[in-house]
């Protein structure tokens, strides 16, 4: 059984009539990267917010259809049970610190004293979080102190210690500099290296190319197509709903008009393939 | 504006190592001795020769003065004025100005609630300076007070001194805009709707996100919190604690007795 | 039990993550009035929008909190009058239970009986802590009185009715606008959105209407005390 599984799932907004997702199923495995991509307003957050669990229990609404994650119902658990299976990180840095700690290091513990952790162990378990992202020199710094990018990389950490089975993480780049999402890119791949499995809304096509596993891709709440990172990333049916492409995939689609670029190499998407595509080569993904 | 709210200074001394709860026991105690109204001079005899030497066992006293200087003479001197020429009772009229007469009682009263608040605040101020307001929420939330409480003060605190830097800001934007905040009452009047709009939604917008972001982080767990900070109790300062309660109830005792 | 489970409901995560928001919004507005030089506190604004959109006992709990820390903190003389700031956002959030926010006249019935409240409150406080004088301007006009032969405890109530309505009807309609002004959506989060249902072709008019009567409020008030000082 896949570690989560949305079926037929149908979710509108309260205060709204038209829903926000239509007849949703998916399935990610164990140790999955899964990338969502799509425009603005296509359903990604939403879907975020549905597989952490935060739709229907925070903000309420009509949910149809099930969501299930490490054997569990949305519906039937509650919020805090779903929060130690999904793990959420989302856009704004800033918003997601607690407020209520003067350092990191209890920053990152927060989540630990809530679930009445002992003191050693919760000492050794963000250490060795910290460690995993790479950010053990900020441990003493006021969380308020630190750049966009660090703060996200605190956040990351923060629920990285309490140790999900499932990280949902929607747009956690898009609010950065260049060189913070950079980094927290970075430390996004060496989690999903370290075999947990991702869930992750991202615009930055190139990116998206670069490590998923999988991709989908969103429209008007609906899942539009499903599969491999070059499948999806080079189909028409993406730039037909006014989602971006790779400029790889542009530069190659610009090329083959002119005849540059065979007809029969499959469109790159990364940096890699358009070179090996371009030099004539042919590459199987 | 204040750009800091918390008191605190990080010192190694005796009081800096006591518990918390042992702390905010003595205070409590010097409050209530002090408005109990035992003796005139009480007040006065705890802030001299308790406060004062507690301040230089704390290894703070330079802040505890600056502090006191600063923030309790200008209050409490501005009371002791008003209620020098204002309050009602007294016949032994030392000068007056207009229709209002400082006498000797109004003087001695002035005095007495003076001292009185002068010596609450000076006895928190001691605690303040020498407590991290996260091991005195963390202590307390162990004792059973609700986690959820130490979340909202502790957070507060944190929130006030970044409110007003924006605030400071905005006041700044809105001037250099050629908002009037100055001038007759209209005027200023009028200048708060686009200094306190700012400020209110872009704050309230942050709560949705904040309230989501601690309760992925396990916030509502119906489990008991744990602390991160080790906060030190010995059985003298539980005993310690057992006589300030005690000193309490008798001094409570005596005031009824004498009544 | 009953009620401890409904109080309960009203402290949902929202709510806790409000009360230090609204804290903030009561101290730095009341400072901004000090920067204006005006003649109001208006330092309950955050008191009385929690104690609309999360209950009574959420709206004590903050102004409680909030008396607590501006006393500690900031000014002195403050600490010894929790019990009104605490009676202010409890009456406040009953007063919006009952239906007493949803039009900017209901939200002035609500100030005045907020002002009541805290102007019968604060009386034994100035009495017994202050005898009578105590460090707010508006002990000019309790002094006035008493020397013109009033009773201590008559004298400090009519000083308090004087003051409070002004400060209170404002404090609340400036609340309103602000609750006003949030997306029906957001206030959904909160535990009672249901006490601030505002038609929503009404919304603007109502937002603009309370700002211009606590506006108004607050001009009327300065220029009876200015009368008041200059006799």
């Amino acid at each position: 059984m896949a570690l989560v599984e949305l079926s037929s799932v149908t979710y509108t907004y309260p205060t709204t009539d038209k829903p926000a997702l239509k007849d949703i199923n998916l399935k990610v495995e164990q140790g999955e990267f899964l990338a969502i991509v799509g425009s603005n307003e296509a359903g990604k957050s939403t879907l975020c917010y549905t597989i952490s669990g935060f739709i229907p229990h925070f903000f309420h609404g009509d949910l149809v259809g099930e969501v299930q994650v490490a054997g569990l119902n949305l519906e039937e658990s509650k919020l805090n049970e779903w929060v130690l299976n999904v793990g959420l990180v989302f856009q704004n840095p800033f918003n997601q610190i607690s407020g209520s700690k003067f350092t990191v290091f209890e920053e990152i513990a927060f989540g630990l004293e809530n679930l009445g952790v002992k003191r050693s162990e919760m000492i050794e378990r963000v250490e060795r979080a910290m460690e995993l992202t790479g950010i053990s020199d900020l441990a003493d710094r006021s969380p308020y102190s630190l750049s966009g990018g660090q703060q996200q990389k605190v956040a990351l950490t923060s629920i990285l210690v309490m140790e999900p089975q499932v990280f949902v993480l929607d747009e956690p780049t898009s609010q950065l500099d260049p060189i913070g999402a950079r980094e927290v890119f970075e430390v996004i791949k060496e989690m999903s290296r370290a075999g947990i499995t991702v869930i992750m809304a991202e615009h930055k096509i190139e990116w998206v190319a670069e490590f998923a596993d999988r991709v989908i891709a969103m429209h008007d709440g609906q899942i539009i197509i499903e599969g491999s990172p070059q499948e999806v990333l080079t189909s028409p049916l993406l730039p037909e709903h006014g989602i971006g492409t790779s400029r790889y995939t542009q530069a190659a689609k610009q090329a083959r008009t002119e005849g540059l670029f065979s007809e029969t190499t499959p469109l790159p998407v990364t940096l890699d393939q358009a070179v090996a595509g371009f030099s004539g080569g042919n590459h199987e993904d | 504006m204040h750009q800091k709210l918390s008191f605190y200074v990080d010192r190694d001394s005796f009081l800096h190592h006591l518990n918390p709860l042992t702390k905010l026991t003595l205070v409590l105690t010097l409050v209530i001795l002090s408005f109990l109204g035992l003796s005139y001079w009480l007040p006065t005899i705890i802030f001299l020769f308790i406060i004062i030497p507690l301040s230089f066992l704390g290894k703070v006293a330079q802040e505890f003065f600056n502090a006191t200087v600063k923030l309790l003479l200008p209050v409490v001197g501005f009371l002791f004025v008003m209620q020098a020429f204002f309050h009602p009772d007294g016949t032994q009229v030392i000068f007056s100005i207009w229709i209002f007469d400082v006498t000797v009682e109004s003087l001695s009263f002035a005095y007495l609630t003076a001292s009185r608040i002068l010596t609450m605040v000076a006895s928190f101020l001691i605690l303040l300076l020498t407590t991290h307001p996260s091991d005195l929420m963390s202590d307390l939330t162990r004792r059973g007070v609700s986690g959820n409480l130490s979340y909202v003060i502790t957070s507060t605190l944190q929130i006030i001194p970044q409110m007003q830097v924006k605030a400071g800001t905005i006041i700044d934007a809105q001037q250099s805009r050629g908002l009037e905040t100055t001038g007759n009452v209209f005027n200023r009047v009028k200048a708060v709707v686009p200094l306190v709009g700012p400020l209110v939604f872009g704050s309230l917008v942050e709560v949705e996100e904040r309230a989501i972001a601690i309760e992925a982080r396990a916030f509502t767990a119906p489990l008991k919190k744990t602390s991160l900070r080790e906060i030190p109790d010995r059985a003298a300062e539980r005993a310690a604690r057992w006589i300030f309660i005690g000193v309490i109830i008798i001094a409570i005792g005596l005031r009824i007795w004498l009544l | 039990m009953r009620i401890i489970e409904s109080i309960r409901k009203d402290f949902t995560t929202m709510t806790w993550v409000l009360i230090p928001v609204a804290i903030a919004i009561n101290v730095v507005i009341g400072q901004i009035v000090v920067v204006l030089r005006l003649p109001v506190f208006l330092d309950s604004i955050g008191t009385v929008l929690v104690a609309v959109v999360a209950g009574p006992w959420a709206g004590a709990l903050t102004g409680t909190l909030s008396n607590i820390i501006w006393g500690l903190l900031i000014d002195p003389n403050a600490l010894p009058w929790w019990p009104v700031a605490l009676m202010i956002g409890f009456v406040a959030g009953w007063c919006a239970v009952l239906g007493l926010f949803k039009s900017w006249w209901k939200v002035m019935i609500t100030g005045f009986i907020v002002a009541v409240t805290a102007a019968i409150v604060s009386t034994p406080i100035a009495v017994y802590l202050f005898g009578g004088i105590t460090a707010s301007g508006s002990s000019f006009i309790t002094a006035y009185l008493l020397q013109t032969g009033r009773d201590l405890i008559p004298a400090v109530l009519s000083t308090n009715f004087l003051v409070e309505p002004f400060d209170k009807i404002a404090t609340c309609l400036l609340a309103f606008a602000i609750i006003g002004g949030l997306s029906v959506r957001y206030l959904a989060r909160f535990p009672r959105p249901e006490n601030v249902e505002i038609d929503k072709t009404e919304r603007r008019t109502q937002i603009i209407i309370a700002i211009v009567v606590a506006v108004i409020l607050i001009l009327i008030y300065s220029y009876i005390l200015v009368n008041l000082l200059g006799s």
